[in-house]
């Protein structure tokens, strides 16, 4: 039986993990942290006179609140010994704001939160959501990646990217930690009930028209939010540490996956680009960075690694579907 | 003579039926190579009949027919829909199994029954309920693009083909082929022929040149319709996943050889080799004739080609006095012929693999067989 804390829980790719180990009977407390307040999903499984789930607000990208929390009677008396980091990722579709609130604070909580799991003797797993998008892409429409692939360390990488590949690098250095086992999933585009994307950077933020590149539009590997929950409960039962790509066998490219979720992409020459680049950095803006990879090569990411070793198998299939407007949309279904 | 790169490991022996041939030079440790005993041992096995014909891979599931995009459903109803397990190997049903679309448009009134039938198969290829495989191949792009490449292949090009009995019906397999002319259109005609001769109908999934993926437009082209970049997890993926692969491993040698060479094949890379080892894939030689003479080079500019940032620059008959239309090829007749299959995969195993010489051994066998095939079929 383990004692899970789960990170960002308030987000909804949190509140899908929380909502899966809930029903895990391997699983005995939850505690759920959140910079919100609890999302209402939760009301069911905090009611009764002693819950398995307990709520938690903190900010994980300051130092104090994280020590508060790593040193309280709660995280004692819960006898956590797992803990899952789902880091701040991007907006729902219809969100009015974004709910990254920087890309700095997505690292200092990897980093902190590494930390103090390394500080508490009690834990002894550690499994970080990461993303895919770390990757650096050969030239191609659509290439297969595996866990050996190289990162990209390109200084042009979008920022959003890069600070995804600090925290991968962050939890990178602790994989052979011999006390604590350290898992990272890397999982491409999530794709959420009702059509909402996330961890996507080319898609991050609020809805709206997106430059591109013309002549790429690269392929976008997708997983269901469902199965990434799926591959963090594997993750959590199994015995292995290492990294793990975590995918589905769908694909689309990157103008109807921004077409379907409300940030349709306009595809400009190169020079356009990096002049709005340029006209966006003034600002003070993240330009679209007119030679970043991402922008014109897409990946598949093999996934053999995690059905070998975790058992893991996405069994979610994400398809298209018309909406209530009579939109198209993506929408995941299970079998 | 040309120096022997011995990093990519091209070739060791002389073309058959040329005693020093004029582009491959002579191997400088051939006398050694003669005089090793691993050596002449693969050479008695390669000579040696095959134990037993290759068994075609069993087939887990079949999704069904679609022949484009998905009609789209309310969201209400996605949950209820069954969905089919997610497939072990890609496969396509036979032609009598394939239900006749219906006609859409234009282009499906240029087509017969028979052609849209093997199209249809393709949308089998998809493993997802997007209508986009993981490699971008699109069945709706390529259902519009084929009506053109059909023309050119029955018009054009005239091509004519045989030995057709050795193209695999199922399961994994590496079709290897010479390569030539300016534009791929090599290729093209071949992914039309095998898909036009095979049941169940099949489509080669070409592997191509790395520089190709950089290219604006095109690097969209091919993967829609089902060419894939030549990187090792790609190949190795397409086979596992029991696909048809189409390779030139001459690479940019073939396209870039000068007219004095047409018809003689290059150094091949290695890295196919390894692949069908471990993949148990059988290997199917196919001499693609007429391609070296729909652009013939007569000289290429490398200092300039190096200063633009390309492969190569070609000086042909047309280009570049006629500017970009002086690429297009001239209306050669083409003939394709598929040879036996070379199942070293039942010998070596994927152990074989591992063994650089072997590997390198083979890879020579293969280009032999190429050479063998086009100089039988060029009289």
């Amino acid at each position: 039986m383990r004692n899970v804390l789960v990170t960002h829980a308030d987000e909804p790719i949190g509140r899908r993990v929380v909502k899966t180990l809930f029903h895990d009977p391997d699983v005995g407390r939850l505690l759920a942290i959140g910079e919100g307040p609890p999302p209402r999903a939760f009301d069911r499984f905090l009611a009764g006179a002693e819950p398995r789930l307990a709520y938690v607000r903190a900010d994980l990208a300051r130092h104090r609140p994280v020590s508060v929390l790593f040193h309280s009677p709660g995280f004692r008396e819960a006898e956590i010994d797992t803990v899952v980091h789902v880091p701040r990722h991007g907006a729902a579709a219809d969100a009015h704001a974004p709910i990254v609130a920087g890309v700095a604070e997505r690292t200092a909580e990897a980093r902190l939160l590494l930390q103090h799991c390394l500080e508490a003797n009690e834990v002894r797993s550690l499994v970080a959501l990461g993303s895919a998008f770390v990757y650096r892409l050969p030239p191609g429409n659509a290439n297969r990646l595996d866990e050996q692939s190289e990162l990209d360390l390109d200084p042009d990488v979008l920022p959003e990217t890069r600070s995804w590949i600090d925290c991968d690098m962050i939890f990178h250095g602790e994989l052979h930690n011999d006390r604590m086992r350290v898992v990272l999933l890397r999982v491409p585009t999530v794709v959420a009930e009702g059509g909402f994307v996330y961890l996507n950077p080319l898609l991050a933020g609020p809805p709206g028209v997106r430059l591109r590149r013309l002549g790429f539009d690269p392929i976008c590997a997708l997983v269901s939010d469902k199965d990434v929950a799926r591959a963090v409960q594997a993750a959590l039962h199994s015995p292995h540490p290492g990294i793990y790509n975590v995918a589905g066998c769908e694909a689309v490219p990157l103008s109807l996956l921004g077409r379907w979720t409300g940030r349709p992409s306009l595809p400009v020459p190169r020079a356009l680009l990096a002049a709005a680049d340029r006209a966006a950095q003034l600002f003070g803006h993240d330009g679209a960075r007119a030679n970043a990879s991402h922008l014109r090569f897409g990946f598949t990411l093999d996934t053999r690694r995690a059905e070998r070793e975790l058992g893991f198998r996405a069994t979610n299939r994400i398809g298209l579907a018309r909406a209530g407007d009579g939109s198209l949309r993506l929408e995941t279904a299970s079998l | 003579m040309k120096e022997l790169d011995l990093a990519t490991a091209d070739v060791w022996e002389d073309a058959p039926g040329g005693e020093g041939g004029p582009l491959l030079g002579r191997d400088p440790f051939a006398d050694v190579v003669e005089a090793d005993p691993f050596v002449a041992r693969l050479e008695q096995l390669a000579l040696a009949p095959p134990a037993r014909a290759p068994r075609p891979a069993r087939l887990h599931a079949v999704a069904p027919a679609r022949t484009s995009l998905p009609a789209p459903v309310p969201a209400r109803e996605v949950r209820r829909v069954p969905t089919p397990l997610r497939r072990r190997r890609a496969a396509t049903p036979s032609l009598a199994e394939i239900d006749l679309p219906e006609v859409q448009g234009l282009v499906d009134r240029l087509l017969g029954e028979e052609d849209r039938r093997r199209i249809a198969a393709i949308a089998h290829l998809v493993d997802g309920d997007t209508p986009f495989d993981r490699f971008g191949l699109s069945p709706e792009v390529f259902r519009q693009a084929f009506p053109i490449f059909h023309a050119l292949y029955r018009w054009y090009f005239r091509v004519a083909s045989s030995g057709h009995e050795h193209l695999p019906a199922e399961g994994p397999a590496l079709l290897v082929a010479n390569h030539g002319g300016l534009l791929p259109f090599d290729g093209a005609m071949a992914i039309v022929d095998v898909l036009l001769h095979s049941d169940p109908p099949r489509l080669a999934r070409t592997i191509v040149d790395r520089w190709a993926g950089g290219l604006p437009w095109v690097n969209v082209f091919y993967a829609r319709v089902g060419q894939v970049i030549g990187t090792r997890e790609n190949f190795s993926d397409l086979l596992d996943d029991g696909q048809l692969v189409l390779v030139f491993p001459e690479g940019m040698d073939g396209v870039r050889k000068p007219i004095t060479q047409r018809y003689r094949v290059q150094g091949f890379h290695l890295g196919f080799v390894e692949q069908a080892l471990r993949a148990r894939a059988p290997i199917v030689p196919v001499a693609i004739l007429g391609s070296d003479d729909q652009a013939p080079i007569l000289a290429d500019v490398k200092p300039l080609a190096k200063l633009l940032g390309l492969p190569f620059l070609p000086v042909t008959p047309t280009f570049p006095w006629l500017g970009p239309l002086g690429l297009l090829p001239y209306p050669v007749r083409y003939r394709i012929v598929y040879g036996e299959p070379l199942c070293y995969h039942e010998r070596f195993g994927p152990e074989g693999a591992e063994d650089a010489r072997l590997v390198r051994y083979l890879a020579n066998q293969v280009r032999r067989a190429v050479q063998v095939l086009i100089d039988r079929n060029r009289s």
